[in-house]
């Protein structure tokens, strides 16, 4: 790392007090997105969609388990992987920690992913995850709220994600980016396999037996839902990958997978 | 789980409320970008070096603050809140630590070592971590004077007027509270402080109100007197 500017505790502490005014404004600015966020409208859920859990076969109503509140997370994990999404693993790995804690709060979080169940199950295991997660395979949950995609609609250049028609970058047929690549490699799959599935969030609310879709994100929309890059933005490199990004090199690995050092 | 009447919302069309939610999303990247922005504005803080020599008690034994770098060049500290009388480690911070416990392994890949430093004694910590299940690297300050430099422990009798928290004074009398600490370690094992947060600055460390600021009833926390009234160390919910 290149040299930096070093100072006194006065000077560091009167550079830190104008930041803390700075983090002090966009605190207040996160609070009054998320308060938008609540006003947003409803939309009444009309189709039955039948899911595979570790309960046996659920509906969405099920997967709130007595919860008014339902987040679920749009794990990539296309019937065609060997495994679930490296980089769903590292947000994963933040969640799966405090999932009890919004459980208790009247939220229940699930991943749904379109892989068959018994891979699910097997690669949760193999992760050593607590957390609900169904599959929808074979029904039109991931189609409905635009996190998985046909190879038509790939070919056509029809794919709305993110709000956007063709705007992301895993919308790219002809060259895909490195990143994107080596994410579908180690899912044991191609670059076009790999992105008919995409990552999201989704909440929904169930009130006197209607269940209601409130809100989804996707792309950097899940930024903020990413443990690891909230505790790097902190650190004095940052998230340190530009460079990595640059070359197409992609550091992060499931955590069974780093070389010990 | 708590009971709060949902507000009764306007139903509307599919197209409706995409119109609604992209005029979100359109403040959404404003604030995305905003934060970006900010954490550019942080790294630009200058460093202070460290002069001081701490000795922690650790899973090693004794451990100088350069020693928990563990050959990385940086080293973020959360100061978990568990004081010497304590029986046990603070809630809230405990909800903090199911947050991170699982994403370590990803930071030091990333040139971050990360510590968890309390003040009660080692035995207690490592005890208290068994039964929570957690992995983390757990260091006590004991009687050193570190949680007190960086302004999360305060001496007895001494008025709140006249102690350091968050850049201000501390909200009430207590003896420890919660905060992050950031360190940098250069070839020449000069160390430099870089970067501290308290308070609400390490909100959005805490990743599950995040996900909480996503559902309709938010972070529902209004109707307690202190806002994390509902929140329980995970092995003590109710079944």
């Amino acid at each position: 790392m290149a040299t930096h500017n070093t100072g006194t505790r006065e000077e560091w502490l009167a550079a830190r007090l104008e930041l803390l005014e700075a983090e002090k404004e966009l605190t207040r600015r996160s609070d009054q997105v998320a308060q938008r966020r609540q006003k947003l409208p409803w939309v009444r859920i009309e189709k039955e969609y039948r899911f595979e859990t570790d309960e046996g076969s659920a509906t969405l109503a099920d997967l709130f388990r007595g919860r008014s509140q339902l987040l679920v997370y749009h794990y990539m994990f296309g019937p065609d992987y060997t495994a679930g999404c490296a980089t769903c693993s590292t947000i994963a790995d933040g969640f799966n920690g405090f999932v009890v804690h919004l459980a208790n709060h009247d939220v229940a979080l699930s991943a749904v992913s379109r892989a068959p169940f018994a891979k699910i199950q097997a690669y949760q295991r193999r992760m050593g995850w607590t957390f609900s997660w169904a599959s929808s395979f074979g029904n039109e949950f991931n189609f409905d709220f635009n996190v998985s995609f046909s190879e038509q609609q790939q070919r056509e250049g029809s794919i709305d994600y993110n709000y956007e028609r063709g705007g992301h970058a895993m919308d790219e047929t002809t060259q895909l980016p490195d990143i994107v690549v080596q994410n579908a490699a180690m899912c044991g799959t191609d670059g076009p396999t790999y992105t008919r599935d995409r990552p999201g969030m989704s909440a929904f609310v169930l009130e006197d037996g209607v269940i209601y879709h409130t809100y989804s994100t996707y792309a950097r929309g899940l930024d903020g839902l990413w443990g690891m890059y909230q505790w790097l933005d902190r650190a004095p490199k940052g998230r340190n990958e530009a460079e990595l990004y640059q070359t197409g090199g992609l550091w992060w690995r499931r955590h069974d997978e780093y070389a010990k050092r | 789980m708590t009971k709060t009447d949902l507000i009764k919302r306007k139903l509307v069309s599919p197209k409706e409320w995409l119109g609604a939610r992209k005029k979100l999303l359109v403040q959404e990247k404003e604030f995305t970008r905003l934060r970006d922005q900010l954490s550019r504005q942080r790294r630009e803080l200058p460093w202070v070096k460290v002069e001081r020599e701490y000795v922690f008690e650790g899973p090693n034994g004794k451990e100088a603050l350069g020693d928990l770098f563990e050959g990385r060049n940086q080293l973020v500290i959360y100061h978990f809140m568990y004081a010497p009388d304590w029986e046990e480690g603070c809630p809230s911070c405990s909800f903090w630590a199911d947050n991170f416990n699982g994403i370590i392994v990803h930071l030091n890949h990333r040139d971050v070592t990360f510590a968890a430093i309390s003040r009660a004694p080692l035995k207690k910590l490592n005890a208290f971590k068994k039964r929570m299940g957690w992995t983390f690297k757990w260091v006590s300050s004991g009687n050193n004077d570190f949680n007190y430099d960086y302004h999360v422990s305060f001496p007895a009798g001494v008025p709140k007027e006249e102690l350091e928290y968050n850049y201000g004074n501390p909200p009430f009398a207590t003896s420890d509270l919660p905060g992050v600490s950031v360190f940098y370690k250069d070839p020449e094992r000069n160390i430099f402080h870089t970067y501290s947060a308290y308070s609400r600055g390490i909100d959005v460390l805490n990743t599950a109100y995040n996900y909480l600021d996503l559902v309709p009833k938010g972070r529902d926390e209004d109707e307690f007197e202190f806002g994390m009234e509902w929140l329980r160390h995970h092995d003590r919910y109710e079944k």
